[in-house]
């Protein structure tokens, strides 16, 4: 399939965020999941950047929500994963698993 | 300012540059942060965040197209451009490097110049309260009334304690003057001039970091000493411990020859060099308590620099005029005692002012000289400094734009083609304005480079160590680089730009594009500015060299060469006859002589009339000397006679000099001669007049000769008997001393003698002509940077002037080219195309010559001794420029005169 099927590994997390958040992912609320579950910082401008070249992939669709009190009045720009994304996790996560069945028994040394 | 609010600039800066359609929920998402960041973190840290993450955001795919997003292909087009300067660069090399040449030298003068000049407007910035901090200056009360000092008697402190609450401190800094000091039981002895005395509140105004030692206490005992640094390494080597030396001693000795201990306290950090305070260390006031009770001279001993803290928001224009009255009110029991005066006799009816001035500016005013605790700026030198800074740059920017215009012949086909194939004439603006930033950008890189090389040079010249990485490594400092950049860029390409684009392109494409251009009087205008400023910059550098050699061989009335003078004699005690035999003894010198001061630098004074009713009192210099002193000097006497070593009366006569003859009032028809002066503080002693000397010079060249007194070293009625410096000065007999070699070994035999006599006093020596040098060194150091900038103007203004022959020699070969088929020799085309440049430069001097007498007038009314403004400088100024001038044309006229006709109207 080309190039881009391939995903860098911040690329696969956020696409996997965006997964787990369903029908609220949104710029604020990935960057609090990933610290949530990952406690990882990343910068906003990062997972903007990101969201934007997954749905140029074909990943992720995003829509308008509603304007609200908060954020000074601004609209959501909300993302949600495509099936061709899913496709590609499931994918991605299957080839993994088949790589790791490949491995030895995983023993960890103790010193 | 609201702080719940994410800062409106960043906003702003984010809408500015975000692509329209990702702006609203990007800003939001931003917003959410923000709110959120205020719980976590607090407002302050939320809006550097937010600031912050707005700055992240500034990356591809976010920000918007520079042309926005209608013009397609923008990107080739902007190609295209940088491709097209750079070809156009290349084809035209000698432009090309006449053009980035006179760019860089002009931009890095320029550089230069702001550099020292932002240097030197940032005294005494460092002090946290700077800006509430003012010194006390006070009419010279032992001088003119009319001139300011920088010092103060101590009690003017006193009265502003007692009288103001407004000031938050006032503090006292005391000008101890040169002792003699040892840090190890008299093994090294130092000699130390930079010594002051600070009171116990001087570290609440002053930030002077202390690496060691409290500030609180420092100064709160007696005896107590903080030594800087450089001071500490130079008295126990550079290894030393400085926490070891707190509670050491150190000795200093009295005037009354003992050594007195004192603790160390503390040390400094070495004093910044933008500081007007400037000294080795500084002792506790009150160790000083002695001096200061016995002196009733509360208000009128001027070694105080007195300065105040004021409080916050306080209209410091309405507390100066109020401290107006203290004097007067204070001053009265000083004045009374010491001269039995009111203070309304003693000031003459002057008023005793107290000037606040602000700390920022006590540097850079340059004024008052007198009694400053460490250097004074130079006003005069920053104007002249920045106005050639500017002048130079103002040159090169001409230079380009002349250039950039010029060359725009052989463009006028890029220009035509571009504009047939639908290109608008704003882009066409923006293309050139584009390569002139260009070139300014890289010039200015060049430049930097430039100044970093001479940057040393520079540093010595000017007495600074201005630090180019540090400087140019300031955020502030880089913004105004690129502003720069773009300003003159922007500037010097405009005009050529609008030129370059207004091109029809029927015409143009035709090929009249030569004769299309205007414009001929802008160019032929800023060539004559040029030359202007370049020849009146010549002519004033000639008259600064001028005057410079004028002063140096002024007849100063007396013998200033091959005088070698000893200093530091003061400390072998009053009675030094058995040394001064010793050293006459020495054969390479031939006349000894002891003196209390040392001309140019003999500032002493004191206030004196005739001993007849009505006289007035006058202020006059005086000197304590001994006869053998006038002898060396080879004064002349008018009337009278020397003092007699055979006469011990003589001890209570003085000598006075022709100024001092007409000051008192005495007509030179008089008998002088046994006429009495008298000291105007009421003394009973009168001395008598044994002798008139012709003026000498005790001062520098630059004022006129003050009235001087001259008394006998043995006066025991004068109050300084037996106190102050004094020094042997010893002529040098120029047949047996001929080479530096011999020099130095005299000098030793000198340093021998006074050796044996007390090892512990240190060797100081100087020579009195070199000390004449020394008044001038200002004016000589503006002599050489005036020179140097000459040269550059120069140098800027004939590339200009190449440029320009370039232009016309290619705009006239068909011409030229035509009158040599008709039989014109090379000369008559050398004088038919030189003739036009001749005009300019003629208009040139024409200008240049009124404006440069009024500057060299002006400047000369420095000097009481002035060079006069001879028609012959400005005649040769006007020759060698006219000479360079047609040099740089001839070059281009004979290229054009030797072409063969032929190929020059080969084509039409």
């Amino acid at each position: 399939m080309g190039k881009s099927t391939f995903l860098g590994e911040f690329e696969e997390l956020i696409l996997t965020v965006v997964l787990i958040l369903n029908d609220d992912a949104y710029g604020n609320t990935i960057v609090s999941a990933i610290k949530e579950h990952q406690n990882r910082e990343v910068n906003l401008s990062s997972v903007h950047i990101t969201l934007y070249r997954l749905e140029e992939k074909g990943f992720l669709q995003s829509d308008m929500g509603g304007a609200t009190q908060a954020r000074g009045g601004r609209r959501k720009r909300y993302f949600r994963i495509t099936n061709a994304g899913k496709a590609l996790l499931q994918e991605m996560k299957d080839a993994r698993t088949s790589l790791w069945e490949l491995t030895p028994q995983l023993k960890f040394s103790h010193e | 300012m609201n702080n719940q609010r994410p800062p409106g600039f960043f906003i702003w800066f984010f809408q500015w540059y975000c692509r329209q359609n990702l702006q609203e929920f990007i800003l939001g998402d931003l917003e959410e942060q923000f709110e959120q960041d205020i719980e976590d973190f607090g407002s302050t840290r939320a809006r550097r965040r937010f600031a912050w993450n707005v700055l992240r955001f500034f990356r591809p795919g976010i920000v918007r197209p520079i042309f926005g997003s209608i013009k397609l292909n923008n990107t080739g087009m902007f190609k295209n451009m940088m491709t097209l300067a750079w070809r156009n660069a290349l084809r035209q090399k000698q432009f090309t490097l006449i053009n980035l040449f006179g760019l860089t030298l002009g931009i890095a003068a320029c550089l230069m110049i702001s550099l020292y000049v932002y240097d030197e407007l940032n005294y005494d910035k460092f002090h946290t309260k700077a800006d509430r901090i003012y010194r006390v200056n006070q009419p010279s009360i032992w001088g003119d009334w009319d001139e300011m000092i920088a010092s103060t008697g101590p009690n003017v402190a006193t009265a502003l304690r007692e009288e103001v609450p407004e000031f938050e401190e006032v503090t006292r800094v005391m000008q101890v003057g040169s002792l003699v000091v040892t840090p190890n039981q008299k093994q090294t002895i130092f000699k130390e001039d930079r010594i002051f005395g600070a009171e116990e509140n001087f570290f609440k105004l002053f930030d002077f970091t202390l690496l060691h030692g409290s500030a609180e206490t420092a100064f709160s005992q007696p005896n107590s000493i903080v030594l800087t640094e450089e001071t500490a390494k130079r008295y126990f080597g550079d290894e030393v411990d400085f926490t070891g030396l707190m509670d050491q001693s150190i000795e200093v000795k009295e005037w009354d020859g003992n050594w007195k201990p004192f603790k160390i306290v503390g040390i400094l950090k070495d004093i910044s060099e933008q500081s007007h305070l400037q000294f080795d260390m500084l002792a506790s006031m009150s160790s000083y308590q002695g001096q200061m009770d016995n002196h009733g001279w509360k208000w009128i001993w001027n070694i105080f620099g007195t300065y105040v803290l004021v409080k916050p928001n306080v209209d410091v224009a309405q507390l100066e005029e109020r401290i107006q009255d203290l004097p007067a009110k204070w001053a009265a029991p000083t004045t009374e005692r010491i001269f039995n005066q009111t203070v309304e006799e003693f000031t003459k009816g002057h008023p005793w002012t107290l000037e606040l001035q602000s700390l920022g500016t006590v540097y850079s005013d340059g004024s008052p000289v007198d009694h400053g605790l460490g250097p004074t700026g130079n006003p005069l030198f920053i104007k002249i400094f920045t106005a050639i800074g500017v002048l130079v740059l103002l040159l090169s920017a001409i230079n380009f734009m002349n250039l950039s215009t010029a060359r725009s012949t052989g463009r006028a086909k890029e220009v035509g083609v571009r504009k047939v194939l639908g290109s608008a004439r704003s882009i066409l603006v923006n293309q050139f304005i584009l390569e002139s930033i260009m070139y300014v950008a890289l010039a200015t890189l060049l430049g930097i480079g430039l100044v970093f090389l001479s940057v040393d040079w520079f540093n010595s010249l000017t007495f600074k160590e201005m630090d180019l990485v540090g400087l140019l490594s300031q955020p502030t400092v880089i913004t105004a680089l690129a502003a720069f950049i773009l300003i003159v860029g922007g500037l010097a390409g405009f005009y050529p730009a609008m030129v370059i684009s207004a091109f029809k392109p029927v015409q143009a494409l035709k090929g009249h594009s030569g004769h299309a251009i205007g414009g001929k009087w802008v160019r032929n205008g800023l060539v004559v500015f040029q030359f202007t400023v370049s020849i009146a910059l010549i002519i004033c550098a000639a008259f600064v060299q001028k005057q410079l050699t004028y002063v140096s061989n002024l007849d100063l009335g007396m013998d200033k060469e091959n005088v070698l003078q000893i200093h530091n004699i003061e400390q072998f005690g009053f009675e030094t006859g058995q040394l001064k035999s010793k050293l006459e003894s020495l054969p390479a010198f031939t006349k000894v002589g002891k003196s209390f001061g040392l001309p140019p630098n003999i500032l002493s004074g004191d206030r004196y009339m005739a001993d007849e009713v009505q006289s007035e009192v006058v202020q006059m210099r005086n000197v304590r000397l001994e006869g053998d002193y006038l002898n060396l000097l080879d004064v002349e006497f008018v009337e009278g006679r020397n003092y007699d070593s055979s006469r011990p009366a003589d001890k209570y006569k003085v000598i006075i000099n022709e100024s001092a003859v007409k000051v008192l009032g005495w007509s030179g028809e008089d008998e002088i001669l046994g006429k009495k002066i008298a000291l105007a503080s009421g003394d009973e002693d009168k001395f008598e007049v044994i002798g008139v000397v012709k003026d000498f010079n005790i001062n520098s060249a630059k004022s006129v000769i003050n009235p001087l007194v001259i008394i006998h070293q043995d006066n025991d009625q004068v109050w300084d008997y037996g106190l102050g410096l004094s020094y042997f000065s010893l002529k040098l007999d120029e047949t047996k001393v001929k080479s530096s070699g011999e020099l130095m070994a005299a000098i030793q035999q000198v340093e021998k003698i006074l050796a044996e006599t007390d090892a512990t006093v240190p060797f100081e020596y100087s020579f009195m002509d070199q000390e004449f040098d020394k008044t001038f060194l200002f004016e000589q150091r503006m002599g050489v940077v005036l020179s140097v900038f000459t040269a550059l103007a120069l140098v800027i203004g004939c590339l200009g002037l190449f440029g320009l022959a370039a232009f016309a020699a290619d705009r006239r070969v068909k011409e030229l080219g035509i009158r040599k088929v008709l039989g014109a020799s090379i000369a008559e085309l050398w004088v038919s195309f030189s003739s036009e440049f001749s005009m300019l430069l003629i208009i040139a001097v024409l200008i240049a010559i009124p404006f440069s007498w009024y500057c060299v007038d002006q400047w000369l009314t420095n000097f009481a001794f002035r060079t006069p403004i001879d028609w012959w400088v400005f005649g040769i100024a006007i020759i060698g420029a006219f000479l360079l001038a047609i040099a740089t044309i001839t070059y281009q006229s004979l290229k054009v005169a030797y072409k063969n006709p032929v190929e020059s109207l080969r084509d039409e």
